[in-house]
């Protein structure tokens, strides 16, 4: 094939194509071969204990770690060859902000504006900042906001540039009960225009969005199912193939 | 998207952020003034001694570790909440940040420097160099932009390391040693004797060139360095 897009899983083309992920860190190898592929349109749910290799995996779809062996493909284009039009398709959300906190809040994306080149950016930070109920506190410096007020930013940040791809890494993790409510909602609202890769400790949240299940243990893909697992079947088997894994 | 937009992009936010919280150049001020209250104290030994042929080093000297001050913090914000993972994410050529980030040094050494000289001129100057001030602002430039670049290259490769503080200064002093003869010599000349760009030639041209072979080193490198 000539093309990532070429391929398909069920149907739709593949947005994410992975084929012998390897991933060293000095003597130390992390990803062991990782192989998947996630359509278009699609959402891979990646569960696994700490230090599987979940964070790795994300890190080098999103270009910021290199892969040592292997091909990834992001929207039609290799990571490692051809970077800069992935990292116009994707969007990462983190537990990290990767927002500055002696900037304001429209500071900070209107920075991210200038770097992606946005021609509406007044227009399209003022819709994000009201729909994820900050405009508020627009002109405020980021670091007097809270765990929870950080993070909604941080999701106006990844979807400022209108992303084809969004990568989400323990995108729930510290928020408060409002903030998850926000982020769903986000989440349900842009849902259909977007293919989702999440990594996650949290199997109920996992369950509900995948439409691909997928665990990585000791950096190789232990378990792939697609989605309509429930959660005590998943629980189960997450139990099975990580020994000292907790599940929520 | 255009190289330019997000250069000044960079720019842009590294002024405000340091303008907001003057991290960077209140310690570098700070440090400035008193190393040279320092020196002044430490080399007026007897009234009337003639420090004329010692003022380019202690100028340059005072430059240079005021600025490894300087390179340590601006990449420490970029560390803060990762910072850096979402300028890297970002459709932006590794070059371009580079520059962006010497251009930022750049304007905060020089606001250091717009400080620092008429309190050094006041405390070490005897005569008045006023006459010299272009080739002096020529030496000040080249030697500023070979500072700035190198320091930033450096601080990029040592910010990923855990001892960060310990490697950049012993990566950048010895690689800075030549731009300081030559800033030294060109500035000594400027304030003991008074001289034009004839006889400061040779240097300027030392530095220009040293500034050439970094820009064109961070050039082919930046984007390993900043990597992984």
């Amino acid at each position: 094939m000539s093309d990532g897009q070429d391929r398909q899983d069920g149907g739709a083309p593949l947005e994410i194509e992975v084929e012998g992920l390897r991933k060293t860190f000095g003597r130390r190898e992390v990803l062991k071969g990782l192989s998947f592929g996630v359509p278009r349109g699609g959402f891979l749910s990646i569960f696994g204990p700490n230090g599987a290799g979940k964070t790795t995996t994300l890190r080098v779809l999103a270009t910021l770690l290199t892969a040592s062996a292997g091909t990834v493909k992001v929207a039609g284009h290799d990571v490692r060859e051809d970077p800069m039009p992935v990292r116009r398709a994707i969007g990462l959300i983190s537990h990290n902000a990767m927002l500055y906190p002696d900037l304001t809040a429209q500071e900070n994306l209107r920075f991210y504006a200038d770097m992606y080149g946005l021609t509406d950016a007044d227009e399209r930070i003022s819709d994000l900042l009201e729909r994820l109920e900050l405009s508020a506190r627009r002109y405020d410096v980021v670091r007097t906001y809270s765990k929870g007020m950080r993070q909604r930013l941080a999701i106006a940040r990844a979807v400022l540039h209108r992303p084809r791809v969004l990568l989400l890494d323990e995108p729930h993790s510290g928020l408060d009960p409002r903030a998850v409510d926000i982020l769903d909602g986000l989440l349900a609202e842009i849902r259909d225009e977007h293919t989702f890769v999440m990594v996650t400790h949290n199997i109920a949240k996992g369950l509900e969005w995948g439409t691909k299940l997928m665990i990585i243990e000791g950096g190789r893909i232990a378990y792939e199912h697609a989605a309509g697992v429930d959660h005590d079947a998943f629980s189960a088997v997450y139990r099975e193939h990580v020994h000292d894994g907790s599940v929520l | 998207m255009g190289g330019w937009a997000q250069f000044k992009a960079i720019v842009r936010k590294d002024l405000i952020r340091e303008l907001r919280t003057r991290d960077m150049l209140v310690s570098m001020i700070l440090f400035v003034i008193l190393a040279m209250i320092i020196f002044h104290y430490a080399f007026t030994v007897e009234e009337g001694s003639d420090l004329t042929w010692f003022t380019g080093g202690m100028l340059w000297v005072t430059f240079i570790f005021a600025m490894l001050l300087g390179l340590n913090r601006s990449f420490a914000q970029e560390k803060d909440e990762r910072c850096l993972d979402g300028l890297l994410l970002c459709p932006v050529d590794r070059v371009t940040i580079f520059l962006a980030k010497t251009a930022g040094n750049l304007v905060f050494l020089l606001i250091i420097q717009a400080v620092a000289v008429p309190v050094f001129a006041l405390f070490f100057i005897e005569r008045s160099f006023l006459g010299d001030l272009l080739p002096f602002l020529v030496v000040l430039l080249l030697a500023d932009l070979g500072i700035c670049s190198l320091g930033t290259l450096l601080a990029t490769i040592s910010m990923n390391t855990r001892s960060r503080d310990l490697l950049l200064p012993i990566l950048f002093l010895p690689l800075i040693v030549p731009v300081l003869i030559a800033a030294t010599g060109a500035t000594t000349l400027i304030f003991a004797e008074g001289t034009g760009f004839g006889s400061l030639a040779m240097r300027m041209l030392f530095l220009l060139g040293f500034d050439a072979v970094f820009l064109v080193a961070a050039w082919g490198t930046y984007d390993f360095a900043i990597g992984e």
